[in-house]
């Protein structure tokens, strides 16, 4: 062990978009560190701020929204002090990232394989040769279970859904990044193609070693296949630990348990849900205190006056919560 | 007689030569306040069966009977009081609402037209539509466009569309997999809610068999493979003893919110799930069977009752591991 910096570090970071009293904070101090070789999940529903910290992980923020505090760093270099071209290289071989609905980012018009070739060109220091790289390429599609003649002359309208999404994850990995960011890698598949994806992300954290973080709202994927989670709600991390942590059955932030308890499953108890009542706060109207406690059962009078920080207990799992961290003051109070 | 009746359907998009039909020779019956749920991948069928049921295409094959009655052969009044009986609620409430048309010209166009209401009625009408549902039952409500709403919120509308019309069968296609986890239980409870007050029957179309287990919990399931129906069962009884490999093997690529369930069920995992293509001799499923033998791949096997009301489709169903399929939570990691 060494005293190297985490591999990506989030410091506090709030994103805003429009300015000004209007301005609307999609994420806000928020703090995450993903250690080399971890799979991390990104947990939250619709407009809580994932995409837009999984956007900040590639300093590729759509405009309006910029960075107003705090700041990302790789292996110890802020995203701030980097110039275009070492952030060029940050974004090819540094940090990949597949977007959301990736079956839809290629070039309908050209073949997969002239994509491939496009972005060899465009980064010519990873491999000898462009046939080199094509080569490696055909490789990672053999692990994604792909047939690397048949992509490679492809277009994309004449892949399935679930095929893009691999060939998009191939592409994606062309450059050997040190990270992948995948945002709902699953969502838009069905159930057969979701566990292929499931799997095959294992395989190749396994194998390549690549340290993955993905995006996503369904806790079943997050159970099967990250090893860290950070749970989002309007903006805030309310929750951060290890997997088993976080479904365990200790500390729990009130969120969590309420979307764990409101998920149909196969589970034994999977019949035993509960809706959440309300609904997720609008960003340009937040509830003054802890933005959950307006659907909180637990919620109290301080909650709903000041807004909890996230403390950690003995073993790193964080949760912002007044109520759950109660438990953690006798014991020599924050950490 | 039944309420609805799908008697020998086959169907096809494309003309004759082409190889597969998209249904083939589909046998369902739906009585009164039945739910019937329909499970498959994408691609199997699933959606046609809930267009045929609903009159938007007219089969190729087989007939599809209302109230014993031959859809295709109505006419005028009769054909008229079908299409109010039958309503269909679709996956993607982003693409189901006219984005040119007020939540009031939506909600009130089909109230007109089948002359449930008249014009000085309407305005009283819809708003207590809108609190049916759980919507905001003001007039401004009714006064916004589909972009000014939230998914949750559209899809109330289009539910509030669909049980305006006092239906008796209600079609619904995937109606939460595009919601929020919070959102999906309120709205599968809201469905719920409907047939409970009302002589309401479901055809619930899903890929999800964790929702499929909790909206047809006392109800049937039917599973679907490339057209054809391989089994079909007490809800219950389908999920945790499934008689036809293909549900034992959706069931087993379903992820669990529960990561130690989810290790368990990994380590057990057969590894069986391939791509490969529906067969085009024999049972349709023997190309990706752990368990087909000759038999299965040169005749296809009939439909045989296995227990009372529980059918499957296949040659071998007591090669199918015994072991309940629903997963323990929790429990120890050791083998």
């Amino acid at each position: 062990m060494s005293d190297a910096p985490p591999l990506l570090e989030v410091r506090d970071l709030t994103v805003a978009f429009g300015d000004g009293n209007r301005a609307i904070r999609a994420v806000e101090g928020v703090s995450l560190t993903v250690q080399a070789g971890e799979i991390h999940a990104l947990v939250g529903e619709s407009g809580c701020g994932k995409s837009t910290l999984a956007y900040a992980l590639l300093d590729v923020i759509p405009p309006p929204g910029r960075v107003i505090h705090g700041d990302v760093r790789f292996r110890g270099r802020s995203y701030g002090q980097m110039g275009k071209t070492e952030l060029r290289t940050l974004r090819a071989a540094g940090v990949a990232m597949v977007f959301q609905a990736a079956m839809n980012s290629f070039n309908p018009v050209v073949t997969i394989g002239h994509q491939v070739e496009h972005t060899l060109e465009a980064h010519p220091r990873v491999f000898p040769s462009v046939a080199a790289g094509r080569a490696y390429f055909e490789e990672l599609l053999q692990r994604l279970r792909l047939p690397p003649e048949r992509i490679w002359n492809a277009f994309e309208s004449q892949l399935s859904g679930g095929m893009k999404q691999r060939a998009a994850i191939a592409l994606a990995l062309l450059l050997k990044p040190a990270v992948l960011v995948l945002d709902e890698p699953t969502t838009a598949l069905d159930v057969l193609n979701q566990r292929l994806v499931i799997d095959i992300l294992k395989e190749l954290h396994a194998s390549l070693g690549v340290t993955i973080v993905f995006v996503t709202h369904d806790l079943a994927v997050v159970a099967e296949l990250a090893q860290s989670v950070a749970v989002m709600y309007a903006g805030r991390m309310v929750e951060a630990g290890r997997v088993d942590d976080i479904f365990g059955r200790g500390r729990r932030h009130p969120y969590v348990a309420a979307l764990l308890e409101a998920i149909p499953s196969l589970l034994d108890d999977g019949l035993q849900v509960h809706p959440i009542p309300g609904q997720v706060p609008d960003l340009a109207h937040l509830p003054t205190g802890c933005r959950f406690a307006p659907r909180c059962p637990l919620a109290r009078q301080i909650c709903r006056e000041v807004e909890p920080i996230g403390q950690s207990d003995a073993w790193g799992h964080e949760v912002a919560c007044h109520v759950v961290n109660e438990e953690l003051l006798p014991s020599g109070g924050p950490t | 007689m039944s309420l609805l009746d799908v008697d020998g359907v086959t169907h096809r998009y494309g003309p004759e030569t082409d190889d597969r039909p998209v249904l083939d020779a589909v046998d369902l019956h739906l009585d009164d306040r039945d739910i019937v749920a329909v499970v498959g991948e994408s691609g199997c069928g699933k959606t046609t069966l809930g267009r045929l049921a609903v009159g938007l295409a007219r089969p190729v094959d087989g007939q599809i009977r209302f109230d014993g009655r031959d859809v295709w052969s109505l006419r005028g009044r009769d054909r008229l009081g079908y299409r109010r009986a039958v309503q269909l609620v679709q996956q993607d409430p982003y693409a189901s609402l006219n984005p040119g048309l007020t939540i009031e010209n939506t909600l009130g166009d089909a109230l007109l037209y089948h002359r449930l209401v008249t014009r000085r009625q309407l305005p009283a009408k819809l708003v207590e539509l809108l609190a049916d549902v759980g919507l905001d039952a003001t007039p401004e409500f009714l006064r916004r466009f589909p972009h000014q709403l939230s998914g949750g919120q559209r899809q109330r509308v289009a539910i509030a569309r669909a049980m305006s019309l006092q239906p008796r069968l209600v079609v619904a296609d995937e109606a939460t997999s595009m919601l929020d986890v919070s959102m999906r239980v309120s709205i599968l409870d809201l469905l719920l809610s409907f047939r409970r007050e009302r002589s309401l029957a479901y055809l619930f179309i899903s890929h999800d068999f964790g929702v499929v287990r909790y909206f047809a919990q006392g109800g049937r399931v039917i599973v679907m493979f490339y057209g054809v129906v391989v089994e079909a069962g007490p809800t219950e009884q389908v999920i945790r003893q499934p008689r036809h490999p293909y549900t034992y093997l959706l069931l087993q690529a379903i992820p669990v919110p529960d990561p130690a369930a989810a290790r368990r069920r990994a380590a057990v995992d057969t590894d069986a799930r391939t791509e490969a293509p529906p067969a085009r001799t024999g049972c349709v499923f023997s190309n990706r069977c752990p368990w087909a033998d000759e038999r299965c791949r040169q005749t296809a096997p009939p439909t045989i009752e296995i227990a009372p009301g529980h059918t499957t489709a296949c040659w071998r169903p007591e090669q199918i591991p015994t072991e309940t399929v629903t997963v323990r939570r929790g429990a120890p990691d050791v083998a």
